[in-house]
Parts: C-alpha cells; structure tokens; sequence
C-alpha cells in the first residue's frame, strides 16, 4: 500500500500524467497518477490516505522545488495535471464527505484582469496541499467574490492581478468582501504586489510565491 | 549630430552626445493612448482624438508633434497589420469611444462586440463571421487573447497548424516595408523596426490572434507544457519559422538596406518576478540555437543591431543572451529579482546596450511621488549612460494609470540629465 502512494507521489512530483503520456521521457510506458490512483482505490487505500499520502506529499515536492528554482512553470504545469488526473478519481469522496479537506479557498483575478497563469499556478497548488479550491476565474468583481464567501462560509478569499492598472482593484472588492462577511480572511498576490501593498490595503496574507501561501495557510489550520 | 547618429554611437557603446530616448518605437516601449491624451495635454499640443497605433495594449500614437515635444529619437517601423490580423497602416480610420471614455481613432477593420458584462470582444482580420480572438474586460485598458484551442490529438499533431501565422513575405509586404522604411529615414531620427516572424514561442503570440481558425498548440499552459512534455514539436517548428523568417529579412533587406538601425527580433518574456520560465539549460537547448541563426545572418548581412525583449528576473539569461548573439536587451525590468542596474551595467554593459531600465513602472512611475520618480531616473541614467549603450525608456510601456506629473518629472529628470552630460 505504502509502496503504490509512493509510486503516485512520485508520479505528481516528476508529472507523469497517465500512461499514454510521453513525459517524463524516463517513465515511457508506466502508469501515471491517472492509473495509480485509480488502482490505490481499488487495492482499498482510503481516499483520505491516497489524497493526503499520494497526491499532496507529490505536489508539495514540487512546490517547494518551485520556490527553490529547481523546476520552472513547465514542469509545475505537468505535475498539476497529473495532479488533476489522480483528484478526478477522490471527486466521488469529497462530494459525500468521506475525504475531508484542509479548507476552501476562494480564487479569481480581479476587476479588470485577465491574466490568469499565476492564479493557476496558486489555485493548482493549494488543491495540492490539501484545500478545495473554488476558481471564480478572471476579472472577477467584488459582488461575485461576496457571492461566494457567503455560499462558503470560513472560506479564505485570494485574489491575483498582474496589472498595475487592476491591482488597485483588490482593495475594493477586499474591503467589500470583510464587510460583507466580516472576519473573513483575504490573500493578495501577483507580480507588482508586494508585502507593502497588502498592508496598505488592509489585507491579511501576502506572499510572493505560491508555496509561501500555501506555507501561510498551513498556519491558519 | 542627429538622433540617428547619437542612437548609432548608443548602440555601438560609444558615448552619444546626448541621451538618446525612446518612445513609440515598439509595442514594448510605446505610451498607452490614455497617456499619450495626458501628455499631449501637458505640452499644450492640440486637442485631438489619439489614433490607436497597437490595439492589443491600446497603445496610442506618438507622433511628430508629441516625439519633438518630448525630445525623442527613435521612430518605429511597424508592420501592415497588427496582432489581431488587420492592417494597422496605410488604412482608413474611424471614431471609437473608449469604455473609460476616450475618444480614438481606430483602424477601419477595428471590428469588436460588446460582451453581456460590458467587456469588448475583438474579431481575427476584422472578420465578424469568427468567434472573437480577443477580449477586453469593461474595466481593462487592453485586449487580452481568448484561447481558441481545439482539442489535441497527440498523433495528428502537425507543425504546419503551429506554422501558419509564420509564411512567406508577399511582394505587397516588401513594398510596404520599402515605402515605410524609406519615409521614415527622411526624419533623420534612428529607427527600430518590428518586422515579425523571428518571435520564438512568443507567449502573447502563441495563441493566434490573427488567425481565424488557430490549429496546433494555441492554449497558453498547452504551449508551456509542451516545450518539455513535446520538444521535438517545437524543435520543429522553431527550425522551419526561423528558416522562412531569415528568408524574410533576406528579401525585405534587399529593398530597405541599412536604413534601419535595430530590428526587434522576439518579445519572448523568460522572467517571472523572481525566477525565470526555464532553466538555462532548457534555454539553451531549445531557444538558443535559433536566436543564434538569425543574429548571424543580422550581423554577417547588415549593419542591424538585434533587439530582444524579455520581462522579469533574466539576469542569469544574460550571459546566454550575449551568447545567442542579442545586441539590445529591454524592458531592463530593474525591480525584478537580481536586476539591480549597477550590477547589470558594471557586468553585461560592454555587451550588451540596455534599451529601458530608465524607470521602473509596476511601483514607482504609478504609485511613486514626482520626487521620487526624479530621483530614480537620474540615478538610473547616470548608471547605464556611462560609455553609451543604454537607450532612455521605461520599464515596458507607460501604462493608462500612470499620473503626468510623474511622466513630467521623468522628461524633466531626463533633460536635466542631458543638461549636464
């Protein structure tokens, strides 16, 4: 049992998706997270174990590889597809309550913005670690964030922009989602915010790379 | 000496006799068009609609008027057409009024829809028929691409389908470029000209907004994964786009000769805020070779110099630029991880001429005080001006929000600059 989550951990962290998939060139013709999982459900695992001892301990690796520059945005893309390969397996489990998660996050960019590869990358990861992340997608205003914190309660707001033209954005709809729901946490980034800006904003939870988020929210739990 | 001369001795590292500056000469160093209303307002130039010169970015035109009131030296030579497929120059205008309420000028084939949200949609070569290929929120000031990506069949995956926007130059196309080059070098100011086809896997590019129908790889994550999960694909269609591309400029260098000073050959970005798209190494194998092509054919058959965009943290990507045979490197994103621009100077300036680095614009031309974007500027320009090789602009385009008094303090810290040197 402990052996087949390996091989899935491992799968994540290398992006082997299924067994079709020609990369990583050295795992030609093996199963993927697509099949392990799968198969990890069939030998009896329980979800919870697959997910947590399978797909997070993968996509952690690689998270921190990440923040460490020894992968770059291809191969983080990979490894959250064959991520998404193996959670489409669990999805049964999360929707009768037999696989809890860490939380939900809330994601979108803001008002105005389109860009969405880093919100991808962070909404990618912090399913990852364990979260369920509801993706509102892009240039997302502040009733729909409302909308959804209200629909999720507890949940932890992130927004992303990557424009100086729509960062400026986050502090109306974060002002608008903590009085709507007040106490609700908000996370702020992308590439011209900086700690600074979160403070000067009034938002919670700032950080530069998406392990660092996911590192903060560890601390919430 | 004349702006043309002065940009010569820039680009050749010698010390120009004042700095040379650039805006408007491409679509990485141009002026919104809200920015371009607001100068043309701060040096009481007439009151006029602002033509849209790059609808994707919205940038606005700077012309004669505006680049002698600014002082600038360089004048861009940009394509026919534009990103989204219809011509651009040489074609008629109309009136379009923007959704943060500026009156324009638009190229005739500038043929959009209004979203249900209010946002605008953009149609590939004007043609309302397609779906739409780009689309701007209600609150943006640009287009952003809409991923038209059919579904992938590894076995039927074809080149060809990732080639179509990279063909042969027409007869029609030479001429233009002949005419424009030609019209162009009368003003005596340096010129860098966009000729296209040399943008290797360029990201804004990649999904085809010109296209009516994109094939191949057109989704943006698709492409990132498939420089490592499909090599051999973009391998292949690297190798036969720089094999037209150089074709290309063979034909279009036969007509213009050296009348151009700088060609920007890709906008490429390779940096993130703190890192970069891929290893050196995955640069080195998979984009290094091509680059190296075509700035060979550029420095063994013109007197071209080779302009290379990339955003971000590239500072480890610098060496292998100068290796791929980049004379120019811009925006000099100075706030991104190890860009400081001393180091950069002190260590890549005898081969490399940094066109941008002058200010940066995600925190201080935006958010800054007019002291502080002063201050920036002179400190900048006296770092990377030292021996020539270094073109005054910002750190990529000025963008809609950015306050004039923060772009009169950069003229004013520039001329100042100047004053001195």
């Amino acid at each position: 049992m402990e052996k087949i989550l390996e091989r899935l951990a491992y799968c994540v962290e290398f992006g082997k998706i299924n067994l079709a998939s020609p990369y990583p060139p050295d795992m030609r013709g093996q199963d993927g997270a697509d099949e392990l999982t799968k198969k990890a459900l069939e030998m009896g695992v329980p979800p919870t174990e697959v997910l947590n001892k399978g797909l997070v301990i993968g996509m952690g690796k690689v998270g921190v590889k990440f923040r460490e520059n020894k992968v770059f945005v291809p191969q983080v893309l990979m490894s959250a597809k064959a991520m998404s390969f193996g959670m489409a397996h669990l999805k049964p489990f999360f929707n009768d309550g037999s696989v809890v998660r860490k939380g939900k996050i809330i994601i979108g960019t803001v008002e105005g913005d389109l860009h969405d590869i880093g919100k991808n990358l962070v909404s990618m990861m912090v399913e990852g670690s364990g979260w369920e992340v509801i993706d509102l997608g892009t240039d997302v205003k502040a009733e729909k964030f409302v909308e959804s914190v209200k629909a999720n309660p507890g949940a932890i707001v992130c927004l992303s922009a990557l424009l100086t033209t729509t960062m400026v954005n986050m502090e109306k709809i974060g002002k608008a989602v903590k009085e709507a729901v007040p106490g609700t946490i908000v996370a702020v980034g992308g590439a011209p915010v900086t700690k600074d800006f979160s403070n000067k904003i009034g938002m919670d939870i700032y950080s530069s790379d998406p392990q660092g988020l996911i590192d903060l929210l560890a601390k919430l739990n | 000496m004349n702006s043309r001369e002065n940009l010569k001795r820039t680009l050749n590292h010698q010390q120009p006799e004042h700095l040379v500056l650039d805006f408007g000469g491409t679509g990485v160093t141009g002026i919104h068009c809200l920015a371009v209303k607001n100068l043309r307002e701060h040096y009481g130039l007439e009151e006029r609609p602002v033509k849209v010169v790059e609808p994707f970015q919205m940038l606005g035109e700077v012309d004669e008027e505006l680049r002698e009131a600014m002082g600038i030296d360089v004048i861009g030579a940009y394509g026919k057409g534009n990103l989204i497929g219809f011509a651009n120059n040489e074609c008629g205008w109309k009136p379009f009024t923007s959704n943060w309420g500026q009156k324009l000028l638009v190229p005739e084939d500038f043929n959009y829809t209004m979203a249900e949200d209010g946002g605008l949609l953009i149609y590939p070569q004007g043609d309302m028929s397609v779906p739409p290929s780009a689309r701007m929120p209600k609150t943006g000031y640009f287009f952003d691409a809409i991923i038209r990506q059919e579904p992938i069949d590894e076995e039927k995956l074809n080149t060809e389908d990732n080639l179509e926007e990279f063909g042969e130059i027409d007869n029609e196309t030479i001429d233009y470029w002949e005419r424009t080059i030609n019209q162009l070098s009368a003003s005596g100011k340096g010129i860098i000209a966009s000729l296209g086809g040399t943008a290797l896997g360029d990201i804004a590019l990649v999904p085809g907004m010109n296209l009516k129908h994109p094939k191949g790889i057109r989704d943006v994550a698709e492409w990132y994964m498939s420089t490592v999960m499909r090599p051999d694909y973009i391998h292949s269609i690297f190798e036969k786009q720089t094999e037209i591309a150089i074709e290309n400029l063979k034909k279009i260098y036969q007509r213009i000769g050296n009348k151009i000073d700088a060609a920007f050959i890709c906008g490429t970005d390779f940096g993130t805020q703190d890192s970069t798209f891929c290893s050196p190494d995955q640069f080195r194998e998979l984009y290094l070779p091509y680059y190296r092509r075509v700035n060979d054919w550029m420095h063994q058959n013109t007197e071209w110099k080779s302009f290379k965009h990339s955003c971000g943290a590239v500072e480890s990507f610098m060496p292998l630029f100068i290796e791929a045979g980049i004379d120019i490197i811009n925006p000099v994103q100075i706030n991104a991880k190890g860009m400081d621009p001393r180091h950069l100077k002190n260590t890549y300036g005898k081969d490399l001429v940094f066109w941008g680095g002058g200010v940066d614009t995600q925190k201080m031309l935006s958010f800054g005080t007019p002291a502080e974007v002063k201050k920036q500027v002179l400190d900048n320009c006296e770092i990377f001006a030292k021996d020539g090789g270094f073109v005054f602009t910002t750190v990529h385009n000025i963008q809609a929000n950015v306050p004039i008094e923060n772009l009169a303090a950069m003229m004013d810290a520039v001329k100042e600059f100047n004053g001195k040197s």
